[in-house]
């Protein structure tokens, strides 16, 4: 019948123009400048004017997956690799644990309330820049007002405990923006659910993790792809505390050598694009293991 | 008939004039030749005027405006607005605009982005280690172009500096701020340790003397130094030896490091044994703690510190204004040697930045950039931007006006520095290392120094595995040009 | 324990972790409004004397003046662009269905994780090519859509009750007054949140307005901010001032808007 197949046409039509502004913006900004980035590696680029991708001239020559190779299998990718997922694992976690603890507490009616909800979210107004400052003049060895030292070392020149440093300062930074995000997915909720809980009589604790927890699975899900993905791409904050990767490199990223070597590195635009690549395909997958998690575990109400 | 002293050097100007034009050869070829710094220093060098048409500004019709983007912040960048206000004014043939470019990193990644394209600067200020890259990239014209076309010459700029930043004979930049690291020291402090303050030690033996007499004295620390492999490039050229091979990269293109010298051990093992003694106290030298060697000053810590003499300024201000701890009074000294036998070889390097020409295919720009540059570099705006900045002053006639003079009265730290470029010997080492990848050099410096100052390696270790990191990312940048 | 007891626990441990929250941000005005010698001295609790000098030093050095507009303009620009394409494509994802739903939402996750380093160089070739150096155009249209709008809004959006979504149609709502009329004002927390999130990021850029404009004109805040960050010695508490200038307008937004994310937050599902 007519009647149905145009209505789905229309449908689709519809949604197709309702995404399209935002893929337009997607293809011509995203999409275009990591396609050409892809290409980059494929090449042994010698002489020409000018300075790393921007040169003209010289002489281009295919070497196929070379320096694919050479740069995944290299011992950088591999540090580096590993001490991000060290990062991600200490903020992620950590950060949404934070935020649902304040979400919950000023989840309650009480007088004054909203003072406190305007306090947790109020590091959302930070930025790296401005987390990073805040942290240093708080624990600078000279400067600082606690003047903090482990064994003798300034906390951030530890080869111990320099990452966790750093990742207490990111998570404090976007504790704001959890706290939101917990708030928003804790008010959907559907209060005759919880309302029914508390009837029956069980705990808050039960509540909490037997029906509160569960029905927030979906924000919870997106919290954790949104913060591992963020997590894995932070730069700011390691370049700005610790520059030069910390000590022995014990806080060097992989989105830090992706800028080391797009941007500091003369002629590194190779080692960036294949590191960038790498990258971005390590959180790919993590995203996409998590997605097919939440296929098997997703809750519905 | 005697020839009379004159008639001799005409003579032989004029020979000379004619062996360099005869050698010179078309524009491009001659790019090409001086860009990989393969003539020895004994050619005859090439007269590059046809690259710079002076001539373009007065058939311009009116003023030229061009863009100089440069690095400079608060106090240096009042100095530099100074100037150029000066200059707009003094004339009607060129127009400068200022861009602040934020840092000297960021002003290299935006000329990067628009080299070549509508949006490229006419000046830009590009860091001292920015030589080899920029030459690689034909980036640039060289500076040596537009001084042949003026018929102008380098004598009267401190020839280290103008040794820097040449290739081959060649000169790229044009010079501008200059700085070095020299030895600041508390006077109070060296007093009440019971050592005279108008002896500060001269050799690394008497800096750790000096140092364990003040911390006897009472201080924690009698010596703190930042982690910055600036210092052991100071170090190196002091005792007169080469960074890396190739004459220090100015003979040919350099292709493996040559700092893993017992100089190079000797200065690890003294910073080592500091450290290890409690007696140093080390800072890593970018990032928030970057100041902290001269932090401790102030905090009473420490009574000794090498740091650049662009900090003097700012330094002297902050640490003697009442507001620090301590009791200060800023003494500076000349960077110490190694050990006393190798005074004479060699003698500290040049720092800072200079101002280099794109290419950007526009004569009437070339011209006008180059004179607003050479108004910079002038004898009279030197003194001017030496004493509103510190830097030190790359024209030796400046250092007579009243205006330097009278800042090294007030300020003897500053003459020191200057002193400094004039010490010692004139030779490829003081010359300075030319590197593609320097970053890339100096980060395993960097490592290196991390490894035996907090993590316990050896220094030997450290500077072997220095030396391999080096020659790699020699090797990594050497096969991309 | 007693109902008082248990009152005066949950605002001692509210309070502690508010405490915990702030005080960094306490810190730095505070230290914002000292001289280097009292935070030498220890921290300063409460500035007896608050130095206001620092804040106009660090405006004048910072050249906020110039830049304030700039970064208003911009951002506000950019924040009113992604509410909308993610509000557009949130809405398609969670109320529509189409052929490769599923994988053109993963494209739009997909552009969280491209790092930006790779992308910008290339965007401004892209931008000097268009002729946009020196625009506002560069410094708003790159930033016009959000992947991770569209993806909170999507989440958002699927979960106002389908009985209510059933109920519009059957009133013979269409999409866009069903959009506006119940969807919308059901998630606008989230909305509120995604629009802050597209603030701050849009605030924060430094970068990349370094790279298109290369007239001082056109820059924004950031860059300002990065000029104080100086290598001279007494640059701290200007730097200080100059940090708390940077994000004030957003604690400003923030105060003033959170009255409409807690209105969402303790209105709980609106039902009917």
């Amino acid at each position: 019948m007519p009647a149905p197949h145009s209505r789905r046409l229309r449908e689709a039509l519809l949604a197709y123009a309702l995404i399209l502004p935002s893929f337009v913006v997607f293809g011509i900004f995203i999409f275009f400048p990591f396609a050409k980035n892809i290409e980059i590696p494929f090449y042994e680029t010698r002489g020409g004017i000018g300075f790393g991708q921007n040169k003209t001239g010289g002489t281009r020559t295919w070497v196929g997956f070379d320096r694919w190779r050479d740069v995944l299998g290299s011992d950088e990718f591999r540090d580096t690799l590993w001490v991000t997922v060290k990062f991600t694992v200490l903020t992620v976690p950590t950060g949404i644990a934070l935020g649902l603890l304040l979400a919950v507490l000023a989840h309650q009616r009480l007088r004054g309330i909203t003072i406190y909800r305007t306090i947790f979210s109020s590091t959302v107004a930070t930025s790296a820049a401005v987390a990073s400052v805040i942290f240093f003049s708080l624990i600078g060895p000279q400067s600082g007002v606690f003047k903090l030292r482990i064994d003798g070392i300034p906390l951030l020149e530890h080869p111990t405990w320099a990452l966790p440093a750093v990742a207490v300062v990111t998570t404090w930074q976007s504790l704001g923006l959890a706290f939101i995000v917990m708030s928003s997915g804790l008010q959907a909720l559907p209060d005759e659910v919880l309302e029914a809980a508390e009837i029956d009589g069980a705990s808050a604790r039960r509540r909490f993790f037997r029906v509160t927890l569960p029905l927030m699975s979906p924000t919870l899900f997106f919290a954790f792809v949104v913060g591992s993905i963020a997590a894995f791409k932070t730069f700011a904050e390691i370049d700005l505390l610790t520059p030069g990767g910390g000590t022995g490199n014990n806080t060097r990223v992989l989105a830090y050598a992706v800028y080391d070597a797009g941007f500091r590195t003369p002629n590194g635009e190779v080692r960036a694009a294949v590191l960038a690549v790498g990258l971005f395909t390590c959180v790919l997958i993590l995203t996409l293991l998590q997605l097919r998690l939440e296929r098997r575990v997703h809750y519905v109400a | 008939m005697r020839l009379r002293p004159p008639t001799i050097v005409s003579i032989l100007t004029l020979l000379f004039l004619l062996a360099a034009c005869g050698g010179g050869g078309g524009g491009s070829s001659t790019t090409n030749a001086t860009g990989s710094g393969t003539t020895s220093p004994g050619d005859t060098v090439p007269d590059l005027s046809d690259q710079c048409d002076l001539g373009a500004l007065e058939t311009a019709g009116g003023p030229v405006e061009i863009t100089y983007w440069h690095a400079m912040q608060q106090a240096n960048e009042e100095t530099l607005i100074e100037l150029t206000d000066e200059f707009n004014e003094s004339q009607e043939q060129v127009k400068v605009t200022l861009l602040n470019q934020n840092g000297y990193e960021d002003n290299f990644t935006a000329f990067q982005t628009a080299l070549g394209t509508d949006d490229s600067p006419d000046l830009v200020q590009l860091e001292d280690t920015a030589l080899q890259r920029v030459v690689d990239a034909q980036a640039v014209v060289p500076a040596q172009a537009c001084l042949d076309a003026a018929g102008a010459n380098t004598d009267d700029v401190v020839e280290r500096v103008v040794a820097y930043y040449s290739l081959g004979g060649v000169l790229y930049p044009m010079p501008f701020n200059v700085s070095n690291p020299v030895l600041y020291y508390n006077k109070k402090s060296f007093e009440a340790a019971g050592l005279d303050p108008e002896q500060p030690p001269t050799t690394f033996a008497e800096v750790r003397e000096y140092a364990d007499a003040i911390k006897s004295s009472g201080m924690e620390y009698g010596f703190a130094f930042k982690r910055d492999p600036w210092v052991l490039e100071q170090f190196l050229s002091l005792a007169g030896e080469a960074y890396v091979n190739n004459d220090n990269g100015r003979t040919g293109r350099a292709t493996e490091a040559t700092f893993d010298t017992p100089t190079a051990q000797a200065v690890f093992e003294f910073l080592d044994g500091g450290v290890g003694d409690g007696v140093f106290l080390t800072n890593p030298a970018s990032g928030p703690s970057a100041l902290d060697n001269l932090l401790s000053i102030c905090n009473g810590n420490n009574a000794m510190t090498i740091d650049t003499s662009a900090a003097l300024g700012t330094a002297t201000q902050v640490l003697e204004s009442g507001g620090c701890i301590a009791e200060v009074e800023v003494g500076v000294a000349p960077l110490p040697l190694p050990s006393a036998e190798v005074e004479g070889n060699g003698g500290v390097l040049v720092g800072g930045a200079a101002n280099y020409l794109p290419a950007n295919g526009d004569p009437a720009r070339l011209a006008a950039a180059y004179t607003f540059a050479a108004f910079l570099a002038s004898p009279e705006s030197q003194a001017t931007w030496a004493a509103g900045t510190g830097y030190i002053p790359v024209s030796k006639s400046s250092t007579e006006s009243d205006t330097i003079q009278q800042l090294w009265a007030d300020s003897p730290g500053f003459k020191v520095a200057y002193d400094q470029l004039l010490t010692g010997a004139d030779n490829v080492a003081t010359a300075g290392p030319v590197i593609g990848d320097y970053k890339g050099v100096r980060d395993t410096l960097t490592d290196a120094l991390e490894a035996f100052l907090v993590e316990g390696s050896s220094p030997a270790d450290a500077l072997a595995a220095a030396k391999r990191a080096a020659d790699e990312k020699i090797e990594a940048y050497n096969a991309t040009v | 324990m007693s109902p008082r007891g248990a009152l005066v626990v949950r605002y001692a441990s509210l309070t502690v972790l508010g405490a915990i929250v702030l005080f960094p941000i306490y810190a730095i005005v505070v230290n914002s409004l000292s001289t280097t010698t009292e935070i030498s001295n220890g921290f300063p609790w409460f500035p007896s004397s608050p130095d206001w000098g620092n804040y106009s030093k660090a405006w004048d050095e910072g050249h906020f003046s110039r830049y304030l507009l700039n970064s208003a303009i911009v951002t506000i620009a950019i924040t009113a662009g992604q509410v909308a394409t993610a509000i557009l494509a949130a809405y398609a994802f969670a109320f529509l269905s189409f052929p490769l739903k599923r994988t053109l939402f993963v494209l739009f996750i997909v552009t969280l994780m491209i790092p930006g380093e790779v992308t910008i160089l290339q965007n401004v070739a892209t931008i000097t090519d268009w002729n946009w150096k020196n625009t506002y155009w560069a410094l708003v249209v790159p930033f016009l859509a959000s992947g991770f709008g569209a993806f909170l809004l999507r989440q958002a959006f699927l979960q106002v009750p389908d009985d209510l979504r059933e109920a519009a149609f059957l009133d013979g709502y269409g999409h866009l007054r069903f959009l506006t009329r119940i969807v919308v004002p059901l998630t606008r927390p989230a909305i509120a949140a995604m629009g802050l999130f597209a603030f701050l990021g849009a605030w924060n850029q430094y970068l990349w307005p370094l790279l298109v404009t290369s007239d001082d004109r056109y820059r924004t805040i950031q860059n300002g901010l990065s000029q104080l960050g100086g290598t001279s010695l007494q640059e701290f508490t200007t730097t200080y001032a100059g940090t708390v200038i940077g994000f004030l307008p957003v604690a400003l937004l923030l105060l003033l808007f959170s009255k409409q994310l807690v209105r969402g937050l303790t209105a709980g599902a609106v039902k009917g």
